[in-house]
């Protein structure tokens, strides 16, 4: 039996004091699920029952919040961290480097959105196929359009497979509230977790994303369409012709 | 006039969902990258209300909420902070902010305080007018024709001082002072005595129908 192939996303975060803190994050290529061992131990803030998500599926006889395990090592490493502390990151990918100098909290929010996506949490596993495609460093609208996108291949599959596809976004939006009620309960466990905000603050870029998308949805899309007008305006364009 | 609030985080994703949810909620918004930007925005366009940062590079929140304080005491602050601590709430609360919430914070919550606050000072803002308009009319409209009267009736109290076409002048005068006294204090005491049956019923006159009533009264009209 061939192994399946893996995703590895190494961070690296450049200090102006000379330090470097690194992550790898490791995915399995097919099914997206993070690669880790697991911890030897693992600190109470990981509990499930501590400060557990108001929406969380998950039965009591599980012990430990899948999310916060994965988020152990890294929060314990940033525990101490400004938000805007400056840093020099650097993401390798297997296809290409990405290297952008800002602040501590931007870069944590991009491998904390990796860990979480990919950790088994049911409810953040909906965002899983947005990992394979992760942008480091990507402002808003960049993020708004590589969920929707992702959101609308999902419903072409659907529709493939004789689903009714959701061409309205509804239950994007749905997915988002959801989402941003369990980034709002995993802040809440940060508080206890961290010394400093860079960790927390991190997170709260995460929920700002789902925040946003309604009115994107709503009002931003449509200041989109000019950059869609070679295929919008298909109709008009083929009528000119002779 | 929509409400205007300045949004200041040196995170461009938080800045954005703040604008973007504080618009669809019918503000007008503007966002500052940090401290210095901020007072530049507000030294360029003043706002009701800021939403500010504790975290923030180069100027901390509280440091720029002291400026604001100092230079745009108008404006309201509410201070956001990823990172809840009991000892900085207090402080920004002493410097004069209104409010302190944590990150992430709850959209219905932040509109719902943010209304909130700009409601309570437009009412400030409208009371102070009606004190300025009432102010007026006591001095202006009641006081400087009652010291006319008393004017006049010296004159007439000075033995053979005028001619008796003077006296009448000066009476005539007198009375007319008087007259205009009492027309605007019956026009006030009406509208004070409607403005009662209004608060026991459907609800309190606003301070700027208070203001509205006071002016026409002021001009001459009686409503």
């Amino acid at each position: 039996m061939t192994e399946s192939k893996k995703i590895h996303f190494l961070y690296r975060f450049q200090f102006e004091n000379g330090t470097e803190k690194s992550f790898d994050v490791v995915l399995d290529e097919k099914s997206l699920e993070l690669v880790r061992d697991e911890p030897k131990t693992k600190p109470e803030w990981t509990k499930l029952k501590f400060s557990q998500c108001e929406n969380c599926p998950l039965s009591d006889d599980v012990e430990y919040c899948p999310v916060a395990v994965s988020l152990a090592g890294l929060v314990e490493s940033f525990s101490d961290c400004v938000s805007y502390e400056a840093a020099t990151v650097i993401v390798e990918t297997r296809e290409r480097t990405f290297l952008k100098k800002t602040t501590v909290q931007k870069g944590l929010s991009g491998i904390i959105g990796i860990y979480m996506a990919t950790s088994n949490c049911p409810i953040l596993s909906k965002m899983r196929p947005m990992t394979r495609f992760h942008l480091p460093f990507a402002n808003s609208f960049e993020t708004f359009f590589r969920s929707i996108s992702s959101y609308i291949t999902a419903q072409l599959l659907l529709m493939r497979r004789g689903e009714t596809p959701d061409w309205d976004l509804k239950g994007l939006q749905e997915i988002y509230k959801e989402v941003n009620t369990v980034n709002k309960g995993m802040t809440a466990r940060l508080h206890m977790a961290t010394e400093k905000d860079a960790n927390i603050n991190a997170v709260v870029i995460l929920h700002s994303f789902g925040d946003g998308i309604s009115y994107f949805i709503e009002s931003g899309l449509t200041e989109l369409e000019p950059m869609f007008s070679a295929i919008l305006n298909k109709n008009e364009s083929s009528e000119q012709e002779p | 006039m929509n409400e205007r609030i300045l949004v200041v985080d040196d995170e461009e994703s938080l800045r954005l969902s703040l604008k973007f949810k504080l618009k669809s909620a019918g503000f007008d918004v503007e966002v500052a990258v940090d401290g210095e930007d901020a007072l530049e925005k507000l030294k360029a366009r003043p706002a009701d209300a800021v939403l500010l940062d504790i975290n923030m590079p180069r100027m901390s929140g509280i440091e720029t909420l002291t400026m604001i304080r100092q230079q745009y005491p108008q404006t309201e602050a509410i201070m956001l902070t990823g990172f809840a601590d009991f000892s900085t709430a207090i402080e920004c609360l002493k410097i004069g902010a209104k409010d302190y919430l944590v990150k992430p914070v709850d959209t219905t919550e932040l509109v719902t305080r943010l209304r909130s606050l700009v409601r309570s000072r437009s009412t400030e803002r409208a009371l102070q007018e009606v004190h300025q308009e009432y102010l007026g009319f006591l001095t202006e409209d009641v006081l400087e024709p009652l010291k006319k009267i008393q004017s006049l009736l010296d004159q007439l109290a000075r033995p053979q001082s005028d001619s008796e076409k003077e006296r009448k002048k000066a009476l005539a005068n007198a009375r007319e002072a008087a007259d205009t006294i009492e027309a605007k204090v019956k026009v006030l005491a009406r509208f004070a005595k409607e403005a009662s049956e209004t608060a026991e019923g459907s609800g309190e006159p606003s301070a700027m129908q208070l203001t509205e009533q006071l002016k026409g009264i002021r001009q001459g009209s009686s409503r």
